[in-house]
């Protein structure tokens, strides 16, 4: 069928599958957009829906609710982290290399605070059937920082150099297996297709902010970002000085007219989180792109400061490793997350900004997610796993730790919690680089059999089950190895059924919680702290910032 | 005394050699590597393999240290592969940020900090004394971090009488720069001043039991004379060996302050280039700094030569 029937039958399919009540209206926005509709097309499908109030799309709502109007003009103080390396969008890895590329360039898709999809570079997209064909129509229009215009040539040069194994890209790891070189392909110049080694119906999501090393880059790039910045965003880069300062002026040709509001940035870099969160509080500068939890409590305190709290699906992962005693018998793996109260360790560790976890990657901030009974702290059951896995009498286990957030506070309280069920915890913190240190499996993350691992947000579980689940993955540290959850995890990936998926999702999910390779108690939310005069700053659902419609007041 | 210098100069040859020897050493035993450092966590064991051998780091480690060696002797300082800055510009840059910030506290500690030791060690055991080394005492003991903190909540944010950016804005003349490093010196200065003080009060009380002492004040020497020609000149044998010491630790060891405040100085850059592999880097920071700690020394060595007759005469 053509591309036009299929999203005529795609279209009505949502419109049912709401009337039917297996599907509410925002989850039918959100897939709406996943499959390329625009926000006025996937409205007026909502609209179409029986019954009900309709309800207003949750991105056109960002400007309403008592926000002073927009005012042009101004330069943006911003305290963010450093930058390991240089600045290369290819390879970058970190926060702060990635917070600073994605001022000057964009990408096809950006992921708004609410896991939607927003079109930037491309306009719409589309798939067929098999979810292995993706096909995007870009934006008209659109010229980079250097007077050159953006087209086709340049989504396939930047897509072909990522997926090259030379690139030495971390975007390797989120197209293995899915996207090959010249799997990208010029339809004419304004449509891209890419034809995927495997299907996969979250493909739009890949080619969003939160891959950020798709970044959108020209041609003919040069190889050296700091050298030649060129890229179609709202700001230019003046000057960049590594580790200490980086200064932006406004691309009076942006090819969103009347944006960006700002003058300019300035950003400050600072490695540690304490110095840049007093830089804040000194007024030196207006925002604090990453604020620590630790630090709230002060910025909390200043009226002049606001805290902005962006929910994240970024799994806090208590791994235990399944193919090594103790914890390759499940239920000393379930004893565990039997132990911890999830509440109290948000309370505590985050004063409650947080979204709780139920040991699967399926949080219920995704759209479309599992319900699945929610797993309480419940010593009886722990103590009567334990004795039912042989260890009666306790078990001594150490949890390996790296200073990073709040993981060392958050092993303190995994060790609190579960001395009354009878397993004694002790702590090994070793430094940061020493956790990620060594060769392929050997890598000390993936080797120690009980440790904390932070992983950043994704905006799909799909991606989350692939890097971390799958039999034999790369970053597979808890070694999971279960046939029937891979092959769901494939069936996941090919269907486009929204029904069916949450069929799929559910089962999966189940099988996680059951099998609890990792205790999840929570999905971290990220904080920002700011003047009380600066609005529209987007996180898109991480760390991620784009400022192209932030304004001070 | 030209031979003194002459001998200590060369002297130092051998004992670079020592230190960068020691620092390569040290480096190999670290964990992690520099093709993971620069890829990242998410790279593939691969591509970090595949790095590793274009960097040429996997290559044996003595054939490692003489490339390195032969390049840095010649002049030829080379690129960070991490950080792709060159590290002559980087180390000199921070360098010279370092030294400012470090001449500041000095200039203003130096003799307040003479001033209080003698004062307290003229009036040895009284009210005024006790006070003396008790406050300087105490002020010294406070960690870099702690007191710098309290420093910037107290008079950069609730007053709001310093900025709390160590950094002046590009292109500022010396003195706006002097001002921005008002706040950060002020822990710098703290330390030093318990070291000096205290340095400069054992030298005084010392000196004033010296029969010579007894003889000049007896011969009807006014006690300005006695304190200004004698006391003074003599309690600073053992003052300016302490702070030729302390160069050591102004220049290369202000980490803490440097990372509080943000300033690119060579403490923070010895210790970013630690922890992230990037071992030339490293290395030329390590030899600059222990470069100029063997010349203070040097220097404090020659002052209290020319100050004291017996050192210069090797009685």
């Amino acid at each position: 069928m053509t591309e036009d029937q299929f999203r005529r039958e795609y279209a009505h399919h949502l419109i049912k599958q709401v009337n039917k009540g297996q599907m509410t209206r925002r989850q039918l926005l959100v897939r709406a957009s996943v499959f390329g509709f625009s926000l006025t097309a996937a409205g007026s499908l909502v609209a179409a829906c029986g019954g009900g109030s309709t309800s207003n799309s949750p991105a056109a709502s960002a400007s309403a609710g008592g926000n002073p109007a927009p005012k042009s003009g101004g330069t943006l103080r911003i305290s963010a982290p450093v930058s390991i390396t240089n600045l290369d969008p290819v390879t970058t890895y970190d926060d702060g290399g990635g917070c600073q590329i994605m001022q000057v360039a964009e990408y096809l898709t950006w992921v708004e605070d609410d896991m939607t999809l927003r079109p930037v570079l491309a306009e719409s997209w589309s798939s067929d059937t098999s979810a292995k064909v993706w096909t995007f129509k870009l934006r008209q229009g659109v010229t980079f920082n250097d007077g050159s215009p953006f087209g086709a040539e340049d989504v396939v040069t930047t897509y072909d150099r990522l997926v090259d194994p030379k690139s030495g890209s971390s975007a390797l790891s989120v197209f293995a297996g899915l996207l090959s070189p010249g799997g990208t392909v010029k339809v004419d110049d304004s449509t891209v297709a890419f034809h995927l080694d495997r299907a996969f119906a979250d493909f739009p999501y890949l080619v969003s902010s939160s891959v950020y090393n798709t970044i959108i880059l020209p041609r003919n790039y040069s190889g050296n970002f700091v050298k030649t910045p060129v890229g179609t965003g709202p700001f230019m880069l003046k000057e960049y000085v590594p580790k200490e300062r980086a200064t932006y002026v406004r691309n009076p040709n942006y090819w969103q007219k009347g944006f960006p509001y700002l003058d300019g940035l300035e950003f400050k870099l600072f490695s540690d989180p304490s110095a840049a969160a007093l830089q804040l509080q000194g007024g030196a500068v207006d925002m604090e792109m990453a604020t620590e939890f630790q630090g709230v409590k002060a910025l909390q305190a200043d009226p002049k400061l606001k805290i902005l709290e962006i929910k994240t699906a970024a799994p806090e992962v208590l791994k235990m490793r399944c193919d090594e005693a103790p914890f390759a018998d499940m239920k000393v793996r379930q004893a565990v997350a039997y132990c911890l109260d999830r509440p109290a360790v948000i309370k505590t560790l985050f004063d409650g900004k947080s979204t709780l976890g139920n040991d699967t990657v399926f949080s219920t901030l995704f759209p479309n997610a599992p319900q699945i009974p929610q797993r309480v702290q419940d010593y009886e059951k722990a103590k009567q796993l334990l004795a039912d896995a042989g260890h009666a009498d306790g078990l001594s286990v150490t949890l390996t730790t790296h200073p990073e957030t709040i993981i060392p506070q958050y092993g303190n309280l995994i060790a609190a919690m579960c001395e009354p069920a009878g397993i004694k915890v002790k702590i090994d913190q070793v430094p940061y680089s020493d956790y990620y240190s060594g060769k392929g499996m050997d890598q000390v993350w993936l080797r120690v059999p009980f440790a904390i691992t932070e992983w950043s947000p994704r905006p799909t579980a799909a991606q989350l089950v692939s890097a971390m689940l799958r039999t034999g993955g790369v970053w597979n540290e808890t070694h999971f190895a279960n046939r029937e959850h891979d092959r769901l995890a494939d069936e996941y990936d090919a269907t486009v059924d929204e029904a069916k998926r949450l069929e799929i999702a559910t089962k999966l999910a189940t099988i996680e919680n059951d099998e609890t390779p990792m205790v999840i108690a929570f999905f971290a939310s990220h904080l920002r702290g700011m003047v009380t005069d600066l609005y529209d700053v987007r996180g898109g659902g991480g760390m991620f910032l784009d400022l192209s419609k932030a304004y001070l007041a | 005394m030209a031979r003194l210098i002459l001998r200590r100069l060369l002297l130092m040859v051998p004992t670079l050699f020592l230190v960068s020897l020691l620092i390569f050493t040290l480096s190999e035993i670290l964990p992690g590597d520099v093709g993971r450092t620069i890829l990242g966590p998410y790279a593939t064991p691969a591509q970090v393999q595949a790095l590793n051998t274009e960097l040429g780091v996997d290559k044996p480690i003595v054939e490692r240290y003489v490339a390195w060696l032969g390049h840095f002797v010649t002049g030829n300082w080379g690129t960070s592969p991490i950080t792709d800055l060159e590290v002559w510009p980087q180390v000199m840059g921070a360098l010279g940020n370092s030294l400012l910030l470090a001449a500041l506290a000095l200039v203003i500690i130096v003799p307040t900090a003479i001033a209080l030791g003698v004062f307290a060690g003229l009036r040895k055991d009284s009210l005024i004394d006790r006070g003396i080394t008790i406050s300087t005492l105490s002020l010294t003991v406070i960690p870099e971090f702690v007191s710098g903190v309290i420093l910037i909540v107290i008079f950069a944010v609730t007053l709001k009488w310093l900025p709390v950016t160590a950094l002046a804005p590009p292109g500022s003349n010396i003195f706006t720069r002097l001002y921005y490093l008002i706040l950060p010196a002020i822990p710098l200065m703290f330390i030093e001043l318990g070291y000096i003080a205290r340095m400069a009060r054992v030298g005084t009380v010392q000196v004033l039991a010296m029969p010579y002492i007894r003889t000049a004040v007896l011969k009807g020497l006014p006690r300005r004379r006695v304190i200004f020609g004698h006391v003074l000149r003599n309690a600073m044998v053992p003052t300016v060996t302490v702070i030729g010491g302390q160069m050591g630790w102004l220049i290369g060891g202000l980490v803490v302050v440097e990372t509080l405040f943000g300033y690119p100085g060579i403490g923070k850059l010895m210790i970013d280039a630690a922890t992230t592999h990037d071992v030339v880097m490293l290395e030329a920071a390590v030899l600059v700094v222990a470069v100029l700690y063997m010349l203070s020394n040097l220097l404090a060595d020659v002052v209290v030569a020319v100050l004291s007759p017996r050192v210069r005469l090797g009685g």
